[in-house]
């Protein structure tokens, strides 16, 4: 069995000129017709032999264990480096395999092949069954061919896109950035596309494929002064076809950029110690991401290690704080269509007017907690098993007028924008470093302060939210636990009290 | 498989189809990495894999491809791809490749005996390691105790006719616990890696470290906000080292991004500040005999005794700067283009005892963890959140959690004041434990 001709291929360019001479890239609209167009491609597309998947995940089974998968997965993916006014390089990626899971009580055995083949799938069956010996085991269901609501929409597919498309969009951003203002020395385009394709086979007998397109496109310039520089930094990111460039400037990126790179530039020492912070509404999100969303992930409560043990149905936070993962925002960065198991995408509210109400899990921890499957078990690639992780993570809108959070601010910091930071999600103390951050002296945002770490612990800052804003957004990033994640943070606009500001001058 | 001939024809396909240079970069190797927790195994993984990247040039152009199918018409889609790709790019003189043919010798990097000891032994050893964290009655819960293998080779041929291989081999154990007391919770892990399975540390020694951080962080108290001493423990060496890294990257420096970019041969530090970069280290945990390019690895000086004396390059970067490479080239195994990196980067031992330090500090902080992004390697801007105890009369006095410290590399490096002899070059970061006059720290 060799699944290679299965999945969709990227057109080459040659092939898309004679497309769209030919109109096919309007065609290719719709996704069937794309498919249709692109099986033409590939005339000896074979399909997949289910009963070879079948064996192979009976094989998994033949020692025990309940929980029998296979996931298949090719990824055509392509960076575009544009740096100091050059494009500097261009990164094609070809990456395929698959890897056969086992599950026994709180076992985990897997095992992965880059090459496709029966021979090879059944060996990783064997290898991950290891866990199993001598366990319980479970007939396996035959897989029967399923499918899941769709959140990503694609128009012009990126297989069908040229790459002087992929440049000219690069280009407009590096002109914007460096046409903002004569300080800004220098601005680093990074282009990165990808369609990644899976195949989901279980042992409970679902069957499931699907390809998702995925764009990140990152702007960095920096800005120098007269005795400091400062690099700033602006991410745009969706499952989406091209198409996404249309909403999302490409100047409009370089421009934000470049505006945090020249204000930066003026910033004095940071004050020490415990203050109020005004979060502004956007990607400060990954705050509650880390100091709360981690926390919250079922692994960890399975293993009752985590903060929020113990802790369900009680309250945790201030009335107004209501914490959201919901993988079914269409197109954004943290969504799919299901979760790499299979589980069909939800939107769970975690945290309700204070009170903890649910666990964010995945197979495993859903049934070590007795819990639903909330569609959270992701995983980088095929040489990874899927752990919980988060989706796209908020902090749901709330009644106050961001205006006047900030004018009831007496002092403190406003911070504008976060880059990222880190949580121990057993004591549930986090840090964070911002990157553009103000004094706030007299209910308004003043002294730009250089980027101060922020840290704290989850339950101290989710009880000290005190002003939640209307005006909810979203940012994309890429959280990190052992494995790579695409994901959102968001939030409106809130207050917390009483965080503790690592600058570098007293008070 | 004879990775290396396949290299070679390789070369010449990317040459046939239209390249005027080109490098072929494979890997191969498989790993092994196993979960224990509550006596219990929890997950297994393994697999073997490998993959191939090519590099190719065309009238100053360059772009890169990989394939993780080494299937024939795998990989001539995706040389035909590189080639595609480089049509794209913008030609520049200094896009070339290392004629560097030699090779740094150096011992003990490839262990083939781990492949033989049998699964159950090295079950059993996380096992053990996780019942050693647990002996101590303030550890009250296991986060699992891990254990990882992974062996492989890697092959460079490019058309410049260099042709090189070398195997390596890594060990690692490890083991995560929590201590509790009332509400309080507190976490503690420890790791170590080694080229053999024969060097990893004693899992004694490694538990009781993990068991050690975990409880002894039990009971914190607050402190105010002041300027004091800080002590960096020797596991957080890593928070000085990393933007100072970043800072020496020679692309960076060309870019006008690095806050060490015109300090070259200047005074950046205290006397006591000697800053090495040696990939040539025998059994080393980062050394290599060629770096990501081929260019043969070498130990050297970044900083001596406060001076700037060199920053890291790789080819492409060392031909603009008009320099040689150094080596430094690093990789992100098959998929990526050469970037910069370091081997192992280390501040080196000084005189003291680490007890001495203590001793001679009437008030300040001992940091144990430094959480954040350390460094700002383009401004030089510090700021992060620290744990550890809190140093009064040239004794520890308590634990204290929850604070900041911050400040500059500059008040940083010439802040050096004391540098014990504790290096451990177990990690690919390492510091000694050292001890800056004065930052400023973030509390009540």
């Amino acid at each position: 069995m060799k699944f290679q001709g299965y999945f969709v291929e990227d057109i080459p360019r040659r092939k898309f000129l004679e497309l769209s001479l030919k109109g096919g890239v309007a065609l290719a609209a719709t996704p069937a017709l794309l498919r249709s167009l692109l099986a033409g491609d590939t005339a000896s597309r074979p399909k997949v032999d289910l009963e070879d998947l079948n064996r192979v995940i009976r094989h998994a089974l033949s020692q025990g264990g309940e929980f029998g998968e296979v996931y298949i997965e090719h990824r055509i993916s392509r960076t575009i480096l544009l740096e100091e006014g050059k494009f500097k390089s261009a990164v094609f990626g070809i990456s395929q395999g698959a890897g056969v899971r086992v599950l026994s009580g709180d076992k985990t055995g897997y095992a992965y092949t880059d090459e496709i083949s029966q021979e090879k799938l059944i060996r990783a069956a064997e290898v991950a069954s290891f866990v199993a010996r001598g366990a319980k085991t479970v007939k396996p269901v035959n897989i029967k061919v399923d499918s899941r609501p769709s959140y990503i929409t694609v128009k012009v597919p990126l297989q069908t896109v040229a790459d002087e498309k992929r440049l000219e969009i690069m280009k407009r951003a590096h002109d914007a950035a460096l046409a903002y203002d004569a300080r800004i020395k220098m601005a680093s385009i990074n282009y990165y596309d990808e369609v990644r394709s899976r195949v989901i086979a279980n042992s409970e007998g679902l069957y499931l494929t699907d390809d998702l397109p995925l764009l990140f496109f990152i702007v960095q310039t920096l800005g120098v002064g007269s005795n400091t520089s400062h690099m700033g930094r602006e991410r745009l990111s969706r499952h989406s076809g091209i198409e996404m460039f249309d909403e999302l400037k490409p100047e409009d990126a370089a421009r934000t950029c470049a505006r945090e790179s020249i204000v930066m530039l003026e910033a004095k020492d940071a004050p020490a110690g415990k203050m109020d912070v005004v979060m502004q509404n956007g990607w400060g999100g990954v705050l509650v991401h880390e100091a709360v969303g981690h926390p919250l992930e079922g692994d960890n409560i399975a293993r009752e290690t985590g903060v929020f043990v113990g802790k369900l149905g009680k309250k945790v936070a201030s009335d107004k704080f209501t914490m959201v993962d919901d993988g079914t925002l269409p197109c954004f960065r943290g969504t799919t269509n299901y979760d790499d198991e299979g589980t069909q995408m939800k939107r769970s509210v975690l945290i309700q007017d204070g009170v903890l109400v649910k666990f964010m899990t995945d197979i495993l921890s859903a049934k070590q907690l007795k819990m639903e499957r909330t569609g959270n078990g992701r995983r980088e690639s095929f040489r990874n098993f899927p752990i919980v992780r988060m989706t796209n993570t908020f902090i749901d809108r709330g009644k106050d007028n961001p205006d006047d959070i900030l004018a009831s601010t007496k002092s403190g910091l406003y911070v504008q924008s976060l880059s990222g930071g880190s949580v121990n999600p057993t004591t549930g103390v986090f840090n964070f470093t911002c990157r553009e951050v103000y004094l706030i002296e007299n209910g308004r945002k003043t002294t730009p302060v250089k980027g101060a770490t922020l840290i704290g612990s989850c339950l101290d800052v989710i009880q000290g939210i005190d002003a939640v804003g209307d005006d909810l957004d979203f940012g994309p990033g890429i959280c990190g636990k052992g494995q790579a994640a695409e994901v959102a943070a968001g939030q409106p606009t809130v207050r917390i009290r009483g965080i503790n500001v690592g600058g570098s001058r007293a008070r | 498989m004879d990775y290396k001939g396949l290299a070679e024809q390789l070369v010449k396909k990317c040459l046939k189809k239209g390249a005027d240079a080109a490098e072929v970069y494979i890997e191969n190797g498989r790993n092994l990495s196993l979960e224990v927790r509550k006596g219990e195994v929890e997950t297994v993984e393994e697999a073997a894999s490998y993959g191939a990247g090519f590099r190719v040039f065309l009238k100053g152009k360059m772009a890169f491809a990989s394939s993780n199918d080494l299937g024939e018409r795998a990989l001539e889609e995706a040389i035909g791809r590189a080639i595609e790709f480089a049509k794209i790019t913008t030609p520049d003189p200094n896009n070339v490749l290392p004629d560097d043919m030699g090779m740094t010798e150096i011992a003990g990097l490839y262990d083939p005996q781990i492949a033989q000891i049998p699964m159950e032994q090295k079950i059993d050893l996380a096992k053990k390691i996780e019942q050693l964290a647990m002996k101590d009655s303030r550890i009250t819960k296991s986060d699992g105790a891990r254990y990882g293998e992974a062996e492989g080779e890697v092959v460079i041929a490019s058309s410049n006719g260099l042709v090189k291989s070398y195997r390596s081999s890594a060990c690692s154990l490890g083991v995560s616990v929590v201590a509790e007391k009332g509400d309080q919770k507190s976490s503690g892990g420890e790791f170590c890696g080694a080229r053999s399975y024969k060097d990893l540390k004693p899992a004694e020694e490694v538990a009781a470290k993990a068991a050690r951080d975990a409880y002894e962080m039990l009971d914190p108290r607050p402190v105010k906000t002041q300027k004091a001493a800080v002590i960096f423990h020797t596991d957080v060496g890593y928070a000085l080292l990393g933007g100072i890294l970043g800072a020496v990257n020679g692309e960076r420096v060309l870019q006008g991004a690095s806050f060490l970019g015109k300090m070259m041969g200047r005074k950046i530090g205290s006397e006591l500040v000697t800053l090495v970069d040696d990939g040539t280290l025998e059994k080393g945990v980062a050394s290599e005999p060629f770096d990501g390019e081929g260019v043969s690895t070498q130990k050297r000086l970044i900083v001596e005794k406060g001076l700037l004396k060199g920053f890291m390059y790789n080819t492409i970067v060392a031909k603009r700067a008009g320099v040689r490479s150094t080596g430094n080239a690093s990789r992100g195994g098959f998929t990526s283009l050469p970037g910069i990196g370091p081997h192992q980067f280390y501040l080196a031992a000084g005189q003291v005892k680490p007890d001495d330090i203590i001793k001679a500090t009437k008030i300040g902080l001992l940091v144990k963890e430094v959480t954040g992004y350390g460094i700002n390697p383009v401004n030089g801007n510090f700021s992060g959140g620290a744990s550890g105890f809190w140093v009064e009369d040239g004794r520890i006095a308590f634990p204290v959690k929850g604070l900041t410290i911050a400040g500059t590399a500059d008040e940083m490096l010439n802040g050096i004041e004391m540098v014990a002899d504790d290096l451990d070059l177990s990690k690919r970061m390492a510091a000694p434990t050292f001890r800056i006059k004065l930052l400023q720290i973030g509390g009540e």
